[in-house]
């Protein structure tokens, strides 16, 4: 025991390890500093995560185009608990990036980024862009189709850059195409470049933290007065505060627990992240979709109209990376209270809004055709009841022109175009005919495609497509076949 | 140790705390939900990989009983006549009307091999044996002989002025095959009312002799336009 003693003495007074943690944990921190401080602390626990988990992937991938999704195959399969590992990088990846958004949210929403903090919003600021480079470089890591088609996007965006867009596509692709070295770079990126700026960042965000103490609460009318800030926080401090551990550092630790026991679960129920499909740029067949984290820029691209495309891409992502960092410069004084800066709280809604609804628009991601609905989904019951043969053929033909790819019968089927149940309630067949015929309304024109049979057959099935159909009564020499010439060839 | 840490540890036994570390390292790691099955695509031939293929390519339009628009594969009626050879050769080279060839080489998506296992696996599936009463492959009949039996039976609900619409409407006709209305001719489709070609129908209480079917079928398809009568 004394020898321990002994052998620890000898390391303070060598090292000075203990004299520089000390005051780390002993620093005095608001009292009012609650439930509200524990979301940096999580970031922080899921970047910690991720360096060990990703170390751990790190002894056992093959950053090679030929290898790479062979190895994730050995990861999951072979390995022990290997796809645990790969489980708890992805999800913690994505808790890291939703747990930096709430951070920021509460640092945004209490004006913590005021006099004398901005440049811990600065570094923040920086931290969040490198989490999302991370993000999307450790996405390219899985090299299977989505890897492959977000890379594409991604290298066709930065070829619009005006003059050196083919040179920076060329550096990142490392050529023009897709090709081996591709890989190697983002590996390099991945697990080298963004990994070093993050931990430097973090260094430098914990460092400033230390340097300007823990915002206090917000209250109404208590503004922030640069000139007397600091002597005012430190007084209070001295004469209020309470240590950082275990006072506040209890809540940080029980916040991370709870967060770490939801990541396993998480992991362990939902599993790793693909990989998907080999990565084969023949395969068409595929609906390649971006990581949470940018499945709302997915959702705005999208959407977008084609003419606007280059310059909301390239200039909006500009615009929103300096009005973040310039926050803490456009009021670095006055009242920290929400209830105060109405605008700061509706600036905030809307992003949080548009970011939320423009995610769900990517999930559902409404504007791509079901690629084999013509082939996979049946005409529902309702929709061949009671039909004539004529009427029966033109549901056929309905099939055959994959129209159900964008239009949905029954609740199945493409969202790209409205579903059809009820069309003959709002089109006559005249209307029917001429909307097939000439498309329009961003639907493409089929008059060249169908012969007129086959316009005569879908015309008279889609103008059964009531909510209840019943076959019509049958009126006596109503039906007669209509003289019809004869220059198309029948089939065989 | 503050009371709120003290709290919490009490709570959280020792034993709760083991068990949840076991789940984690591995030894019961491979029976979570959330693990990679281990076994690849299901075997060619497999009836998996049968259903698989179907409710991907077929099943579009070739669906159950009461659904899906041409004739369906998932009942047993299309099965009693159609003959393997036959099943294949309409898969591999279509079937006129709207039916696309399925072979790699005539532009489909398979191979001739999958082809024959996608035939055997739907008959295991749906099929049986073959009845082997009547040809799936159409034959001309006497086509005049085969507009009496349509006015006697079939011409009740398919004629001119039929409830259950006309078959001699000119873009139906155009529309389909000999082939194909042979083929509707003998499945029926009897959960939307129609009889196949040897149950009971008006006119024709133990239904129609193979001869009658191919004379009315030859008969349907001399009233196509175009002056196409009867033989393929």
């Amino acid at each position: 025991m004394r020898f321990l003693a002994g052998a620890l003495a000898w390391l303070e007074s060598r090292s000075g390890l203990g004299a520089f943690i000390k005051p780390l944990m002993s620093h005095h921190v608001p009292r009012s500093a609650t439930w509200w401080y524990v979301f940096g602390s999580a970031t922080l626990m899921f970047f910690v995560i991720q360096v060990v988990t990703g170390v751990c992937l790190g002894t056992m991938y093959a950053p090679s185009a030929a290898e790479a999704w062979q190895s994730l195959r050995y990861i999951d399969k072979e390995v022990p608990a290997g796809w645990m590992i790969r489980a708890l990088h992805g999800w913690s990846s994505n808790a890291m990036v939703v747990m930096m958004a709430i951070h920021m949210l509460q640092v945004f929403l209490h004006a913590s980024y005021k006099y004398p903090r901005e440049l811990n919003w600065i570094t923040g600021v920086c931290l969040l862009l490198v989490v999302l480079a991370l993000a999307f470089t450790g996405q390219v890591m899985r090299w299977d189709q989505d890897a492959y088609w977000g890379l594409g996007i991604g290298a066709s965006i930065t070829d619009r850059i005006p003059v050196f867009g083919s040179q920076i596509r060329d550096l990142l692709l490392g050529g023009p195409i897709i090709g081996g070295e591709t890989l190697n770079r983002f590996y390099a990126l991945h697990v080298f470049i963004l990994p070093g700026a993050a931990i430097a960042l973090v260094g430098l965000h914990m460092a400033l933290i230390m340097r300007h103490g823990i915002s206090e609460m917000p209250r109404p009318g208590a503004p922030v007065r640069p000139a007397s800030y600091k002597k005012e926080y430190e007084e209070r401090m001295a004469r209020d505060g309470v240590p950082f551990h275990p006072d506040a550092s209890q809540r940080d630790m029980i916040f991370c627990g709870v967060c770490l026991i939801a990541l396993v679960v998480v992991a362990a129920i939902y599993g790793p992240f693909g990989p998907g499909g080999e990565p084969d740029p023949t395969l068409i067949d595929t609906n390649p979709r971006p990581d949470y984290p940018f499945m709302w820029l997915f959702g705005a691209v999208s959407l977008l109209p084609p003419a606007s495309e280059t310059f909301v891409m390239l200039v909006t992502p500009g615009v929103i990376v300096l009005a973040l960092f310039l926050v803490p410069f456009l009021g670095n004084a006055g009242e920290r209270a929400p209830s105060r800066r109405p605008v700061m709280v509706l600036a905030a809604a809307f992003a949080v809004i548009a970011i939320a609804s423009l995610t769900w628009e990517g999930l559902a991601s409404r504007w791509s055709p079901v690629m084999n609905g013509w082939s996979a989904l049946p005409t529902p019951a309702q929709f061949v009841r009671g039909r004539t043969p004529l009427e029966m053929q033109g549901a056929v033909v309905f099939q055959f022109a994959q129209c159900r790819n964008c239009h949905a019968l029954g609740g199945s089927g493409g969202q790209r175009g409205p579903a059809l149940d009820d069309v003959a309630t709002r089109f006559t067949p005249e209307q029917l005919t001429r909307q097939v015929q000439q498309g329009g309304g961003n639907m493409p024109a089929y008059g060249k495609n169908l012969s007129r049979a086959q316009m005569d057959a879908i015309v008279g099935f889609l103008s059964t497509l009531t909510p209840s159909y019943e076959t019509p009564a049958a009126i006596p020499g109503a039906m007669l076949p209509l003289p019809i010439s004869s220059a198309e060839p029948a089939p065989r | 140790m503050t009371p709120l840490f003290s709290a919490l540890s009490s709570v959280i036994a020792r034993r709760w705390l083991a068990s949840v570390a076991l789940l984690v390292s591995g030894v019961a790691c491979d029976r979570l939900p959330g693990a990679p099955s281990s076994s690849s695509a299901p075997p060619r031939g497999s009836p998996q990989w049968t259903l698989a293929t179907f409710d991907t390519h077929c099943r579009g339009c070739h669906s159950m009983a009461d659904e899906g628009a041409s004739i369906p594969l998932m009942d047993r009626s299309y099965w009693t006549f159609a003959s393997d050879a036959h099943v294949i050769d309409a898969t591999t080279n279509g079937q006129g009307g709207l039916m696309p060839a399925f072979l790699d080489e005539n532009g489909g998506p398979f191979t001739a091999d999958e082809i024959a296992a996608l035939a055997r696996g739907m008959r295991t599936q749906w099929g049986g044996s073959v009845a082997g009463s009547i040809a799936a492959t159409y034959t001309a009949g006497n086509a005049v002989a085969g507009g009496l039996v349509f006015a006697q039976s079939c011409g009740s609900c398919h004629g001119p002025t039929g409830t259950a619409g006309s078959l001699l409407d000119p873009s139906y006709l155009r529309l389909v095959s000999d082939q194909g209305l042979w083929a509707s001719t003998l499945a029926g489709r009897k959960a939307l009312g129609m009889p196949a070609w040897n149950e009971p129908m008006p006119g024709r209480p133990s239904g129609l002799t193979p001869g009658e079917a191919a004379d009315v079928v030859s008969w349907i398809a001399s009233q196509r336009p175009g002056g196409r009568g009867g033989a393929p």
